[in-house]
């Protein structure tokens, strides 16, 4: 039984890779011969399918959940989903759902092939590279925290100046930062569910192993630092939580309760590490919220607060919001899929997706509680 | 019909004349006036600048750091040479200069990298011709030479005029 789930898990991952190239851009040459113009030709049934994709997946998530609760599963399984997640989604087409993993690409070729400062020269500017002229943001210099343009110099070099392989050192690159961060949240729980709740999340899994965003870099330093913290390695810690902050600058709202751990250990007194992680969470989230300030919530934001929420499953309202804030999240996609617009009611329908499943997750813990309330008396 | 007819064609040529006047003028647009020389803060000022010319590392950015502070010292001269600080605007056109030469080596420099440098050549031509503009509006109000008389040491002597044309001369050759 639980080899043919995962036979048919291998088979919905596969079904998925070969979907994400229905999106390919024309632009990118060496793909050329596969594109079939499909998902902004047929954009009903690309909506559909990736609404049925994208509820398929947390169907698998359930499932797997349900059977590490059930200790159906053991920590070897859950090595094996990860890999297998991680291998054929490594196969995905990135340019799916976003654009950034290009705009990684451009500041790293304007830094480390132009020789150009990315945080003064902007990609449009260097004239004639026609991988500039299809990317989304050309005209903007690096949005990125210093560490992590230098660190993108391992999947730039990678990648010998074509641009498939780049794309492709991309994805692994940031597939080790993924594998790196389930293998600490193991570390910090010795638990096979925190892990499960991680790897396997379909947020986490699409934003992080198809779309290939940075943030899942930012949140390994992050948990890492504080993996050091518990080992009582405060200045090794300290070291990855300014490397953290410099990938996306996101972490520099955990700096309270780095400080407040950091404090504890040096006046030797015992950390509670559920209440660390618990404002750590808190923390990210509240950033996670306040984004529309700076733009607007990107989906892949939600890797911010996600794996602090899973290192303490025992808090179960902010468990069951999280995961229905990320499985709404994925369907903030489904506006501009559907309308090939951001304009008009876009951004009205991108705001209602994201947060119903996790107003009606509240509401049901509200009614429950209160209930219980009234039973009580 | 005739008289209405000529009433127009007079309007049009007016507009026409008027228009290709304005157009005569560079779009790029020069920045505010910044820090004066004299103060504290502007040598702390001084320090960011040096440091900044690291930043911009790169041709590309090096072309970007010496545009900016030639027109910066350009802004900063015609500002002091309107409050007769003559000295002080002689020193700032002096810079200007100095960062505007070094702004074609910067692109030729790029060009040898295989860089397309006709965008950046058209910015120079722009900021050339803005330069120039600006220069000759200094021009009308600025004595040919002026005397700097300081109270304990020797008078020193401004060719203004000299140092005008020779931003201007320049100025032409990147055009």
């Amino acid at each position: 039984m639980k080899n043919f789930i995962i036979f048919l898990y291998i088979l919905f991952l596969s079904i998925l890779t070969v979907f994400s190239y229905a999106f390919l851009d024309p632009n990118i040459t060496a793909l050329k011969k596969l594109f079939i113009d499909f998902a902004f030709d047929q954009r009903v049934f690309t909506t559909i399918f990736y609404i049925s994709l994208v509820v398929i997946f947390f169907i698998f998530y359930g499932i797997f959940l349900w059977l590490g609760i059930r200790k159906k599963i053991h920590a070897k399984d859950v090595i094996r989903l990860t890999a297998i997640t991680v291998i054929v989604l490594f196969f995905s087409y990135p340019v799916m759902l976003s654009y950034d993993i290009l705009n990684y690409i451009a500041t790293s070729k304007v830094l480390f092939f132009y020789q150009e400062n990315p945080y003064v020269i902007m990609p449009i500017e260097i004239a004639g590279d026609s991988l500039f002229s299809f990317m989304h943001a050309a005209n903007k210099v690096a949005l990125y925290g210093p560490f992590w343009v230098l660190i993108t110099g391992i999947p730039h070099f990678l990648g010998f100046g074509n641009l498939l392989l780049t794309l492709y050192s991309f994805k692994i690159f940031i597939a080790i930062f993924y594998l790196g961060t389930a293998f600490i949240i193991w570390k910090i729980s010795k638990n096979i569910i925190p892990v499960i709740l991680f790897s396997l999340n379909p947020l986490i899994a699409i934003e992080t192993l198809v779309s290939g965003h940075n943030d899942i870099v930012m949140i390994f330093l992050a948990l890492f630092s504080f993996f050091l913290l518990t080992k009582k390695k405060v200045f090794i810690a300290v070291l990855f939580f300014i490397l953290s902050i410099f990938i996306k600058y996101s972490t520099i709202l955990l700096i309270p309760v780095f400080l407040y751990a950091l404090w504890k250990i040096v006046k030797k007194k015992e950390i509670n590490w559920k209440t660390i992680f618990y404002f750590s969470a808190f923390c990210m989230l509240a950033g996670f919220l306040l984004s529309p300030l700076r733009e607007e919530i990107y989906s892949w934001y939600a890797i911010w607060f996600l794996p602090f929420v899973f290192l303490i499953p025992d808090k179960k309202i902010l468990l069951y919001v999280s995961v229905s804030l990320s499985f709404g999240l994925l369907f903030r996609h489904v506006p501009y899929m559907f309308s090939g617009t951001h304009a008009g009611l876009t951004p009205l329908f991108k705001s209602i997706v994201t947060f119903v499943p996790a107003s009606l997750v509240l509401l049901y813990f509200i009614y429950k509680k209160l209930w219980e309330k009234i039973y009580s008396r | 019909m005739i008289r209405h007819f000529k009433f127009v064609a007079f309007f049009f040529l007016l507009f026409f004349l008027i228009a290709n006047k304005t157009f005569a003028e560079s779009s790029y647009v020069l920045p505010y006036p910044s820090r004066m020389p004299g103060s504290l803060s502007y040598k702390i000022h001084l320090i960011y600048e040096n440091v900044s010319k690291y930043w911009h590392f790169g041709n590309f950015g090096q072309f970007e750091y010496n545009l900016k502070m030639a027109d910066k010292y350009l802004v900063q001269a015609k500002t002091l040479f309107d409050y007769k600080q003559h000295l002080l605007g002689f020193d700032s056109l002096k810079k200007s200069n100095y960062y505007f030469n070094e702004i074609l080596p910067s692109l030729n420099r790029a060009e040898k990298e295989s860089k397309n440098i006709s965008p950046k050549k058209s910015v120079l031509r722009k900021a050339s011709r803005k330069h120039i503009e600006y220069l000759e509006k200094i021009d009308v109000d600025t004595p040919d030479i002026f005397i700097w008389e300081p109270e304990k040491s020797s008078p020193t002597t401004l060719l203004l005029k000299k140092i005008l044309m020779d931003s201007i001369n320049i100025r032409k050759d990147s055009l």
